[in-house]
């Protein structure tokens, strides 16, 4: 009976909200070093038996063999918590496989954060090393390339197919936990469906659920139908909470993927930004003036700077897309199948337009929409690739606030911050303050020693200039004559420091605390995609 | 500084170590006060929850009225006297209850039931280091007197109060008799506090000292209860060099002001944010808030506020403003507490609440908040968390109160609106609504057309029929077996 409120989200939103619904734990199918042992209790006896024989498909099982590669990662993750660190390496293991182009496509999550990446086939024992030329974290796919020809010698392609059907059979090939040589595991279409994609926190796109085994060191690997690749293993369900659940992206996100990237760089997912409601309610289709067609959804919600801004209003009735009828409920056939509407515009780039037929005010309208990406709420994104931003001045650490800083807070994080984070989107507080700047941390100093109480406010002020970004922070430090006061929201007392004592404590804290850099501030804070891998590499 | 909601009541527990047992003229002084509880369900606001009993000990006064705490006896359906060692019971009436201060006044039906009882007198306030008897009733009768010593005595949290009271930390040990740890602390056969809370791992509890109890009991005497003044402010301590520079407060003291209430006794004296509050009524404030009293030594101001004086009471403050210091003066009161759109307390309050065709509305308060239990404010909807926890800044009217949306019955007319919850509704057919009844009153009013809701969240805007909202009538209380389809 009790819900968070929202009846029928957009596919906008935060993350969070995503999650609590579901109220699920997922894993991404990946082996991680540090899961081995918990994994291997779980899954070995699952694993035992399951081998390469008992599949009948030669040919298939051929073109795996051949063109099935391991990718095996290191890779580095940020600590939000010391942001001046480089963060902790760990080890991983996921799949891949070769497909036009000599290019080998994974998921995101298997090379995110890495720091050496090298892959090997079945056919030969030795280790190339590739190199990320695309990543698309908001879809959980990733290319790469091995610049030495040897490793494709022998390799064909695998075709990408179509969407299989609901309850054929496929076949998932990979390296996941239980041995070292190439797997493969079978099972049935069981749903397709929009699903979150958690890699990214807040995406959601179409997946399709098969109740084949994958497990850990499945992810990347092709799941294959008649000699095609229908989709990629990615994530899944714990085993302590669902049995035979997995997921994988299917062919029109792959294709889209490597659409997108033909161009030279990858770039985001586009959204329509509206919230809507079902019309299923007979006096709220009188009221609206409708007929009881089982046509219709009304848009609720629109968030400024979005695709729909200036084009949309609150009360329109959506009646058709692109020329697919929307039902009450929010779907459109689509190739037959019914799926949410937001799958046209899914498939769709920015810069692309979106036909509606909108009932407004009684009148039958045709609008066309610009797409764009959502950025507005890429706070709601995990982040991978960037390395955290922050200020320290005086002992108080100053970062964005982001969800990969709201996942080391969440326990800790006070009322009002955890209001801000939360209400970011819905409340369109982006349009005042587009990345709140929080007081995540005060390490400790004679200077600081009457601020601590402070530490996880949400900064609003600095002498005098409103804290909208990070990137506001410096300057405004610079501004303070002799003093610097701090404000913060709600009621909490200034912080105020004496300048002069800062520039003398300064060096003392660095190399207390062993930080090299005051601060970083130069990455913007968003879609680095274009550029940041050139960066990586050069680490 | 925090808005807290209360989160607990007396704490229950389970023991059985004795320290000493003896009968003497201490009878006479305790009654049992067996209560029947019963309190509201916020979520389904036509109904209560399943009832228990509470068991716990009252203290007799002189003239025949009993003590006893406020949690005992909260969310009561009936409360009654038994006397101890004998089935000997009589109905009693609560004469004036203080959540905050945690404290009871109950009156036998029976005015001849206690007559033999001397009551108790009021002892002394206690220092750290004193010791007293905290007295129980064993199961025959027998009085069970317990040694405890005083280890604290300042400002500290209340069950039910969201700002803070004197109170003592006790050490003693305590066998399990009844359900609650509400007993008399005595000395010399006086009454010098009343045990409230008891944590039976270490061994210590918290107590109610005498001067609470006696401001309580001051207050009750002309049968108008009043309670305790609030001074409607947020402070911070001003120990930081630095802000006392940004402040211009003087060399030594004071606490800084960071929110004043403008309906509270300070807001109406004249204080503002910002202010350095030096001294209140004389009592010179150091840079913690805390004032020198003359048995407890320094004591947050909190005690002086809110203990010393009664509403009505006048008040001196002497502060420094922009450098230049300054006095103004005022009255005590509880305006800050009490004129609020969100009420944080609320007991023996039934919760109301209107069903419209299916849709049922609320009028948002603390308790409703509360039954989301502990991770209330990250599990309660977000907007209403936000508009409770933040209502001070936030400037809410007091005399409007947030009716929100809590839940929908399913029923064929609310079709398509089943997940609703957690709305905050603003408008009906365009009338602004500020509360229950108004919003009563547009429904009822309006015999066919639309009745357009209007929620200041998505999904912004639902639609009924009025006609088949009237058609509908009582048949959705029959269905769902509600006994009354509104309560006012």
């Amino acid at each position: 009976m009790k819900s968070s409120g929202f009846p029928s989200l957009g596919r906008v939103s935060s993350g969070k909200e995503d999650r609590q619904k579901i109220g699920l734990v997922w894993v991404l199918f990946m082996v991680k070093d540090d899961w081995m042992t918990f994994w291997t209790k779980l899954f070995t006896l699952a694993m035992m038996g399951l081998g390469l024989a008992g599949c009948g498909r030669d040919e298939q099982l051929r073109e795996a063999r051949r063109n099935v590669v391991m990718v095996e990662v290191t890779s580095q993750t940020w600590d939000y918590r010391l942001p001046w660190n480089p963060g902790t390496v760990s080890s991983a293991r996921g799949a891949g496989f070769v497909i036009e182009g000599k290019r080998i496509l994974t998921n995101a999550h298997v090379i995110s954060g890495a720091r050496n990446i090298t892959v090997q086939r079945e056919a030969d024992p030795r280790k190339y090393p590739g190199k990320v030329l695309y990543v698309a974290h908001d879809c959980d796919l990733a290319l790469l390339e091995v610049e030495d020809p040897e490793f494709f010698k022998g390799t064909t392609v695998l075709p990408i197919g179509d969407i299989p059907e609901l309850e054929s059979v496929v076949s998932v090939y990979g390296f996941p936990i239980g041995g070292d040589r190439l797997s493969v595991t079978r099972g049935v279409v069981s749903r397709i469906d929009y699903n979150s994609y958690t890699h990214s926190g807040r995406e959601s796109h179409l997946a399709i659920q098969i109740d084949a085994a994958i497990n850990p060191g499945n992810s990347g690997g092709p799941v294959m139908q008649d000699d095609k690749v229908v989709g990629v293993a990615f994530q899944g369900f714990r085993g302590d909470v669902a049995q035979n659940v997995g997921y994988m992206i299917p062919t029109p996100v792959i294709r889209r993927f490597l659409k997108d990237v033909e161009d030279g760089h990858y770039d985001h997912y586009v959204d329509i930004a509206i919230r809507w409601m079902t019309l299923e309610n007979h006096a709220m289709r009188k009221y609206l003036k409708r007929p009881d067609d089982g046509l219709g959804v009304v848009v609720t919600d629109i968030f400024s700077e979005g695709s729909s801004d200036g084009v949309l209003k609150n009360g329109d009735v959506l009646l058709s897309i692109d020329g697919h009828p929307i039902e009450s409920d929010g779907s459109v056939r689509l190739e037959g199948q019914p799926v949410q509407m937001e799958e046209i515009v899914e498939r769709k780039f920015a810069g692309d337009t979106v036909l509606l037929e909108v009932w407004r005010q009684e009148k039958l309208e045709k609008l066309s929409l610009t797409l764009r990406p959502a950025e507005m709420f890429s706070m709601y994104e995990s982040l991978y690739e960037e390395a955290p931003r922050y200020v320290l001045y005086g002992g108080l650490v100053f970062q964005p606030l982001t969800a990969n800083l709201m996942a080391v807070l969440m326990g800790s994080a006070d009322l009002r911050l955890r209001q801000t984070y939360s209400m970011f989107g819905q409340d369109q507080l982006y349009q005042e303050t587009p990345e709140p700047v929080v007081l995540t941390s005060i390490l400790p100093d004679p200077l600081n020693v009457y601020l601590r109480g402070l530490a996880g406010q949400v900064v609003r002020e600095i002498n005098g200039r409103k804290i909208r970004t990070l990137a506001d922070v410096l300057p405004a430090l610079e501004a303070g004559q002799e003093r610097t006061v701090i404000l913060f929201q709600g009621d909490q007392r200034p912080a105020v420091l004496k300048n002069r004592d800062v520039d003398k404590a300064m060096p003392r804290l660095m190399a207390q605390y062993g930080i090299a850099e005051a601060s970083r501030t130069d990455l913007g804070n968003r879609r680095l995609a274009k550029g940041f891998f050139q960066k990586a590499d050069s680490k | 500084m925090k808005n807290l909601i209360r989160l607990g009541t007396a704490t229950l527990l389970m023991g059985s170590w004795l320290w000493a047992a003896s009968i003497d003229e201490s009878r006479g002084s305790l009654v049992r006060v067996r209560a029947s509880i019963q309190p509201y369900d916020q979520f389904r606001p036509w109904q209560k929850k399943a009832p228990f009993g509470l068991n716990g000990t009252g203290i007799v006064l002189p003239g025949g009225k009993v003590l006893a705490t406020a949690a005992l006896v909260e969310n009561r359906t009936e409360v009654g006297l038994e006397k101890p060692g004998s089935a000997e019971k009589c109905a009693a009436e609560v004469e004036a209850i203080d959540y905050e201060a945690n404290l009871a006044l109950l009156r036998p039906t029976d005015a001849k039931f206690l007559q033999g009882f001397a009551g108790v007198k009021m002892g002394p306030a206690l220092r750290p280091g004193d010791t007293a008897q905290v007295w129980q009733l064993d199961k025959n009768g027998e009085m069970l007197r317990n040694q405890a010593e005083v280890l604290s005595a300042g400002v500290g949290r209340y069950p039910a109060d969201e700002a803070g009271f004197l109170v003592y930390g006790v050490r003693v040990s305590l066998p399990k008799r009844d359900d609650s740890y509400t007993l008399p602390m005595m000395r010399d056969g006086m009454l010098v506090g009343m045990m409230m809370g008891y944590d039976r791992d270490s061994q210590e509890g918290t107590a109610i000292p005498v001067p609470m109890i006696e401001h309580f009991l001051k207050d009750a005497l002309d049968g108008k209860y009043e309670g305790f003044p609030t001074l409607g402010v947020s402070w911070t301590s001003l120990r930081d060099p630095n802000l006392r520079e940004e402040f211009r407060a003087p060399k030594s003291g004071g606490i800084l002001l960071t929110r004043v209430n403008p309906r509270g006794t300070a807001g109406r004296a004249g204080l503002k944010e910002g202010d350095v509050l030096l001294s209140v009524d004389g009592f010179v404030l150091d840079e913690d808030g805390n004032y020198q009293d003359s048995l407890y030594g320094p004591t947050s101001v909190g005690n002086l506020i809110r203990t010393r004086p009664i509403v009505g009471s006048p008040a001196k403050f002497h502060l420094s403003r922009d450098g230049k210091e300054l006095d103004l003066t005022g009255t005590y009161d509880r305006r800050a507490r009490d004129e609020i759109a969100i009420p944080t307390l609320q007991f023996d309050v039934a919760p109301r609440y209107v069903v419209i065709g299916g849709l049922v509305f609320q009028e948002l308060t603390g308790a409703y908040l509360q039954e989301w239990g502990d991770k209330w404010s990250e599990r309660a909807p977000q907007r209403l968390v936000q508009l409770f926890s933040f209502q001070q800044e936030m400037n809410l009217d007091p005399t409007k109160k947030i009716v929100f949306l809590s839940q929908v019955l399913p029923s064929s007319i609310t079709m398509g609106y089943l997940q609703l919850s957690g709305l905050v509704l603003s408008k009906l057919n365009g009338q602004e609504i500020d509360g229950l009844k108004s919003l009563a009153a547009l429904a009822d009013g309006a015999n066919e057309g639309n009745l357009v809701f209007e929620f200041t969240d998505n999904p912004r805007r639902i639609v009924l029929d009025a006609a088949e909202v009237k058609a509908m009538g009582d048949k959705l209380g029959k269905d769902y077996g509600l006994p009354a389809l509104r309560r006012l």
